[in-house]
Parts: C-alpha cells; structure tokens; sequence
C-alpha cells in the first residue's frame, strides 16, 4: 500500500525530485572532471555536492513516504549515484584503452 | 589551409542538390526524410490548431474539432520519426553492410506503399473523423486507442511495411558483413514490429485493452526506439567526429543492457491506475527511479571524452544537434520524467498536461534532434560534400535560428505546460479529488488560462523554428565553394 503525497509537501515532492537528478548530475560531472584532469579541489567539490544529493533524497523520502520496503529504493538512490560514476568512468577507461595506448 | 586561400581557390557558383554521389540507400532514404519534414511541419501546424482551441474553445468547433487536432499532431509526430529512423538506417545500410541493400526495389514499394497509405488515414481523420461504434469504424476510420489510431488496415500494412524494412536490413547484413550495430539493430527491428501487434486486438475489458496498448507505446517509445536511436547515434558519431566502432559498440550494448535492467519493467509506471494488480506501484515505482542511470551514466562519458580528447567536426548543424540531443533526452526524459513517475505522486499527475509537459521535452529531445542532425548528414553528401563547420557564407544564420527559436520553444512549452499541469494535479486531483466539478475549476482557473497562453505564444515560435529549418535544410551549402575535405586540412 502507498501513502500519496501530502497536499502541503506538493511542491517539495517535485522539486527534490527534480534536484536529486539535478545534483546527481552535477556530482557525476565533477567526480569524472576531477578523475580525469586530477583535481583534487574539484573532487571536494563532488564530495559537497553528494552531500547536498543525500539531503534530497532523505528530503524526497520523508516526502514520498518512502516507509517499510520502498526505503529500499532511497538506499539504492544514495548507494547508486555514489558507485554509478566510478563504474562508467572505468568502462571509459577500458573501452579507449587503445587510445591512450 | 585558410578560408581565404580555398575561397580564392575554388570558383563554385551555386551547389545543387545531387543524388550522383548517394547509394541506392541513400536515394530512398532521401525520400523518407522528405516525407519525414512535411509531417514534422504538419505536427507543428495542426499543435498549434489544438492550443489555440485551449484559448478559443469555439475555435473550428463542429469543422475540426480538438479530439481531431490532437490525434493528428500526435500521429503525424510518431509517423515522422519513424520515417526519420527508417530513412537513418537506408541511409548507413550500404556503407554498414558493405554491398549493396538486398530487396531494395521491396524498400520502395514499401515506402510507397506506407507514404500512400499515411496520406489516406490522415484524410479520413480529417474529412470521416468518426463512425459507429462497430467493427467497420475500426477497420476503416478509427481503432480508437490514444496515438496509434490508425485504422486496422493501416495497423497491418504498418507491420508488413516493417517486416519489409526488416528483411532489407537483415537480409543485406547477411550477403555483407555483420556489426555489432547490426547485430542490435536486427534484433531491435524484430521487437519493432512484433510490438505493434499487441496493439491490434480488441477486448472489451478496458484494464486488458490498456495492459496491451501500453506494449506497444511504452516498449516502443523506451525500448525499441531507444535502442534504434542507439545504432543511428553509434553510426553517427563514427561518421561525424571519427570515434572508434569499438568504443560505440561496447557502449551500444552497455545502453542495450541499461534498457533491459530499466526500461523494460519501467512499462509499471503506466500500469498504476489502469485496474492491474497492487504489485505494479513497486514494479513500475522502482524500475521507473532507475530509468535516469542510463543518461547519468551519459554525462560520465561526456565529460571523459572531451578532457580526453579533441574532437573536429565539419558538420556543425549536425553535431549541435546531437548536443541537444543529449540535453534533451536528459531534462526531457530524466529530469521530467523522474519527478512525477512514483505512484505516491503520479496519483495526481496521471494524464494532467504534467504528462503533456513531459511527452513535448521527451520525444523533442531523444527522437526529433536526432532526426534533424541526420537531415542535416544528408543534406551535406547531396550538396557535394560542401564543408558544413565554420565560416560558413551566411554565417550559418539561418541554422542557427532555427535551432535557437525550436529549442526555446519547445522549453517554454515545456514550462507553461508543467505550470497548467501543476495547477491540474493541485486542484483538479488533490484538492477536489477527481470530481467533474474539480475539472473544471482547474481547467477555468488563471493559472490554467495563462500557462496556455503562454504555451500558445512558444508554440508559434517553434512553428516559425520548424519553418526556418526546413528553408535551410534546402538551402545549406548551395553557395558553399569548400569542400569537407579541402576545408578541414
């Protein structure tokens, strides 16, 4: 069973939402720029940026009433955009290994 | 070599459009892209009709009524990109292959078989419009399922066409030699049409009706067309910036193996509300939050190819497409997408013009740019090979415009339309809870009314964007001297 949304959490639900993917963005972006030009700034810069991406889905969570197993896709949320960017960034690597060769 | 000197150079006056360099496959699919623009202007007029009618509900009442307006700028929109993926792949086939396409005069009956009968349907849409409720009406007006309701005699000629389309593609890579592009885009050919039959049969259940006409317009919106737009992007990127085939390979079947782990079971989110079964608010709530992964992942490659490499392309038009493509499809089908697809929200968004507001960023950014960036491939093998980068004699205005006054517009639709959508779930749904009453205090309140206007007011400017590419697609290149080759020394 779900719990709709709260009439007074209308808004929020749409802008956390709309933030997690926003600031997912960003953070993969930074984490890839920092990885690939090895700037250590910009990675603290991603790390801020995750953080700010945690709050969101907490944020969304509590909103949504993600309760009982839907808590599952907030932890796959968090844990997902964390490793998401590391795994592509070695399928980079490895599929333009030739490149750099 | 400098603009200047190759200017002095070369004294080419005009470059008319030429079919003598095009192979067999590139000759029909000029035809296909033809087709393909003409309905993209029609998707762009007969929206425009059916938003003005959200302003002046009068507006051609009882002449061409708004249920009429909308199914044809939504039919025309699916037709054209169908003719623009179909046109994408004659186009790459031959040169893919490496002989020439098996059946190619089968390829154009076929498309004159489908262009002849487009043209029918859309003139019984227009002139017959409805009939009684009977199995006739069915076979020869009307199926009546939202966005494919193409009557049953088209809905077979539409597969046969395909299994046509399936047998030049599969048949040609047999006699030639087989890819990883063409080993997806076989498979995916297969799923193109054998989806379109699940939404061919009737039942007098709606729940059933529903379960089955969402195979076809979810699989192959997220599904096949992804994957098709996949092969087209992969081809694309090899010809355009010069990428390897192995690294668009292993990253065709990473984005096959995405779609499978996402796209697929992400068909739940349209199954919340339809009377199926409890377990597909998890199914489809899950699987839809997973649907974003495949264009972050995007973004990582992005931004490691261009710290990593330096790309030249001699085709600009082309590659900003392709840019927008991929901001597109990330806002339009991520960004979007993601904040109305759980059930504990969808409950009020469902069908309000939230989901139009989604559908003109989505469909706009994955499949119309990726199209417009192949006309643009096209046009340039017919003017000759003319140089299509910098410098170009007009300064490339014209394309440039065009691309401004599309993007914008189909954002500020975008915008209006989750304004007037907001406002819809708000009232319409949470506060008044569904009612017929609560319909229409949200479809008369300011909110509404402006955010129609407004949409109506972006609306024009894409129409005028849609008509300025179409004279640059015609134009480009014509009082180009330089040739991509010369030029890019």
């Amino acid at each position: 069973m779900i719990e709709p949304v709260a009439l007074a959490d209308f808004f929020m639900s749409f802008f956390t939402a709309a933030l997690i993917i926003l600031t997912a963005v960003v953070y993969v972006a930074l984490y890839t720029w920092a990885e690939v030009k090895h700037k250590r700034l910009v990675k603290y810069a991603s790390w801020f940026v995750y953080a700010a991406l945690i709050g969101c889905v907490l944020l969304f969570s509590l909103i949504m009433h993600l309760n009982g197993y839907w808590q599952i896709l907030s932890v796959l949320m968090a844990l997902g955009y964390w490793w998401m960017p590391r795994l592509i960034l070695r399928l980079c690597v490895a599929t333009h290994e030739e490149d750099e060769g | 070599m400098s603009s200047q000197a190759i200017n002095s150079s070369v004294t080419l006056a005009t470059r008319p459009f030429s079919m003598d360099k095009l192979n067999g496959g590139q000759k029909l699919a000029i035809h296909y892209f033809t087709v393909a623009m003409i309905l993209f202007i029609a998707q762009l007029l007969f929206g425009l009709l059916a938003g003005m009618q959200y302003l002046m509900p009068d507006f051609l009442y009882n002449t061409l009524d708004f249920n009429v307006n909308r199914m044809v700028h939504i039919n025309a929109m699916i037709v054209w990109m169908l003719y623009g993926f179909i046109g994408s792949i004659y186009w790459f086939l031959e040169d893919e292959s490496g002989v020439e396409i098996v059946g190619l005069k089968l390829g154009k009956i076929a498309f004159w078989v489908l262009t002849v009968a487009v043209t029918i349907v859309v003139l019984v849409y227009l002139l017959v419009q409805t009939g009684s409720g009977t199995e006739r009406s069915i076979w020869l007006i009307n199926e009546g399922r939202e966005y494919i309701e193409a009557p049953r005699w088209a809905d077979i000629g539409i597969v046969a066409v395909m299994l046509v389309f399936f047998y030049n593609v599969a048949a040609t890579f047999s006699k030639g030699k087989w890819s990883g592009i063409a080993g997806v885009l076989t498979l995916d050919l297969i799923a193109l049409a054998g989806l379109y039959i699940a939404g061919m049969f009737y039942t007098t259940n709606i729940s059933v009706d529903q379960y089955w006409w969402w195979w076809v317009i979810h699989l192959w919106v997220e599904a096949t067309w992804e994957v098709l737009v996949g092969c087209i992007m992969a081809w694309s990127l090899m010809t355009l910036l010069g990428v390897r085939r192995k690294i668009v390979q292993t990253w065709l079947y990473i984005e096959v193996a995405l779609m499978f782990g996402s796209g697929i079971l992400g068909l739940g989110h349209h199954y919340f509300w339809i009377g199926t079964p409890e377990y597909w608010l998890t199914i489809g709530g899950f699987f839809s939050a997973l649907e974003p992964i495949p264009l972050v992942a995007m973004v990582v490659h992005s931004i490691y190819d261009s710290g990593v490499h330096h790309f030249k392309t001699r085709n600009h038009p082309a590659f900003a497409w392709i840019i927008a493509h991929a901001f597109g499809n990330f806002f339009g089908a991520g960004v979007w997408g993601f904040m109305h697809t759980l059930p504990q929200i969808n409950l009020y968004t469902h069908g309000t013009q939230w989901s139009a507001s989604h559908g003109h960023l989505a469909f706009f950014g994955a499949y119309a740019t990726i199209n417009i960036a192949f006309f643009y491939l096209a046009v340039q093998k017919m003017r000759d090979d003319c140089w299509m980068g910098g410098n170009m004699p007009d300064n490339g205005w014209k394309w440039k415009a065009a691309m401004v006054l599309l993007n914008l517009g189909v954002v500020g639709m975008t915008v209006a339309l989750l304004i007037a959508g907001y406002e819809q779930s708000f009232i319409e749904r949470a506060v008044e809870g569904s009612s017929w009453g609560g319909y229409f205090a949200a479809q008369s309140h300011p909110w509404f009314i402006q955010a129609m206007t407004w949409r109506m007011v972006f609306g024009v400017m894409t129409f005028i964007g849609g008509i300025l590419l179409f004279w640059d697609l015609l134009t480009i290149g014509k009082t180009e001297p330089r040739t991509a080759e010369v030029a890019s020394q």
